[in-house]
């Protein structure tokens, strides 16, 4: 929160240009028409993270459309599919499917399961802490990424608001039947837009992430869906291998090439 | 990034993998066809298998769709100085995301080295694995590691990938 009070501090200020680094170029005496960074956009990223981290069991589903860039500039898109069912503070279960088939990932607060059906492929790794932690040990010991991770990250200090060289509020548009405002942010490599739910809780229902660091501007877009008042029960946390199933080493991302 | 001679790797790499395809994707079936124990995955059906169950086949697929040099990503909220090398596809470091679930061949100096050291062609596809392979997890894929050749799972069949460690 402190990372917030010093954004809206910063930026509470007015800026001529867009420089890079807003916080180190800002001159004291500046005077413009708009400011860079709107704080209205960053106070309803902070609400909605606020709320996501308050809801504590739900079923979120997405469909992403992504882009693979090819050597040339030449851009391929692709689609995929996650559903996670969710029970704070430790608990997930993520289905993925893509064009190579479909993946799992149990997560009960204890254990970690990989499993990959169509070769009854599985395996498990010890872990105890929360979601934001899960989705941080994934990602940084074994390059493995749970689909909409940052809905475990926004509304936590791991989701800094301090960095935006650009937001703004772009207006209100539909996604699907919702109402949602619309906003945009551009920091460091990358641009990206958020339509949070307007009427109600504060939802998050499509991102769009746009690199900039390459000149293809590679692009995805994820919608999402959410059922607030989920169904499932606590044991499709806990993954049980069927007949057949076959343990298969899970290898840390960080090995190097013998 | 991309730059010329990266292009001309590129190029190179594609005229490589065209030619070498032609003549190696049926090797591996045919060693297939002698029995043994090798590992292998259901073939055919795929048009009729319900969604979600289907394999697609993508055994088909122009091999310049797996020579990748960035994909878009999913989340903003990640440590940026982790995937911003853009080339670390290429050692397998980053996948681009949960939906991105394979393994490009990319650059040219990889693939150079794959010809020299193992038997069979990065980038080619095979129907089934040898019989020595041993299944491992790495970045949330499956990969069979047989010595010194890689394969990725890919429809019912099955991609020679560079190592991807």
């Amino acid at each position: 929160m402190k990372r917030h009070i010093l954004a809206a501090a910063v930026f509470a200020g007015t800026i001529a240009t867009v420089p890079l680094y807003a916080q180190e170029t800002l001159p004291a005496s500046a005077v413009a028409a708009t400011t860079a960074v709107n704080p209205a956009a960053v106070a309803a990223l902070r609400d909605m993270g606020a709320h996501l981290q308050a809801l504590q069991r739900f079923t979120v589903s997405t469909e992403l459309t992504g882009e693979r860039v090819l050597e040339d500039g030449q851009k391929l898109q692709h689609t995929a599919t996650a559903v996670l069912d969710v029970d704070r503070p430790n608990r997930v279960r993520v289905v993925m499917r893509s064009a190579r088939g479909t993946r799992e990932i149990f997560y009960d607060g204890k254990t970690v399961w990989l499993y990959t059906p169509a070769q009854k492929y599985y395996s498990s790794v010890p872990f105890d802490s929360n979601l934001a932690e899960l989705v941080d040990h994934l990602r940084a010991r074994f390059g493995v990424e749970i689909p909409l991770a940052d809905l475990f990250v926004w509304g936590t200090p791991d989701a800094p608001a301090d960095q935006f060289e650009s937001a703004m509020y772009a207006g209100q548009d539909y996604v699907g039947t919702d109402v949602c405002n619309h906003y945009a942010f551009r920091e460091n490599d990358v641009d990206w837009q958020i339509w949070i739910k307007a009427d109600g809780n504060p939802l998050p229902r499509k991102l769009v992430i746009t690199r900039r660091d390459d000149d293809a501007r590679p692009q995805s877009t994820s919608i999402i869906d959410w059922v607030t008042s989920p169904t499932f029960r606590t044991s499709v946390f806990v993954f049980r291998p069927p007949v057949g199933a076959k343990r298969v080493e899970l290898v840390p991302a960080s090995a190097k090439k013998e | 990034m991309n730059t010329a001679h990266g292009t001309k790797q590129a190029v190179l790499l594609a005229t490589t993998l065209s030619v070498l395809l032609a003549t190696t994707a049926w090797r591996p079936a045919e060693a297939a066809g002698r029995g043994g124990h090798h590992v292998q995955r259901g073939s055919g059906g795929a048009a009729h298998a319900p969604r979600g169950g289907a394999q697609l086949n993508n055994a088909h697929a122009d091999a310049r769709t797996r020579n990748v040099r960035n994909t878009s990503v999913n989340t903003v909220n990640r440590n940026v100085n982790v995937n911003r090398n853009v080339n670390v596809n290429a050692h397998g470091d980053y996948h681009g995301g949960w939906d991105n679930d394979y393994h490009p061949v990319a650059t040219a100096a990889a693939v150079t080295a794959a010809v020299g050291v193992t038997s069979a062609i990065v980038g080619s596809i095979v129907n089934s694995v040898p019989p020595n392979c041993a299944p491992v997890n790495y970045g949330g894929m499956i990969y069979q590691r047989c010595g010194s050749t890689w394969y990725q799972p890919q429809g019912a069949q099955y991609v020679v990938v560079n190592a991807p460690y």
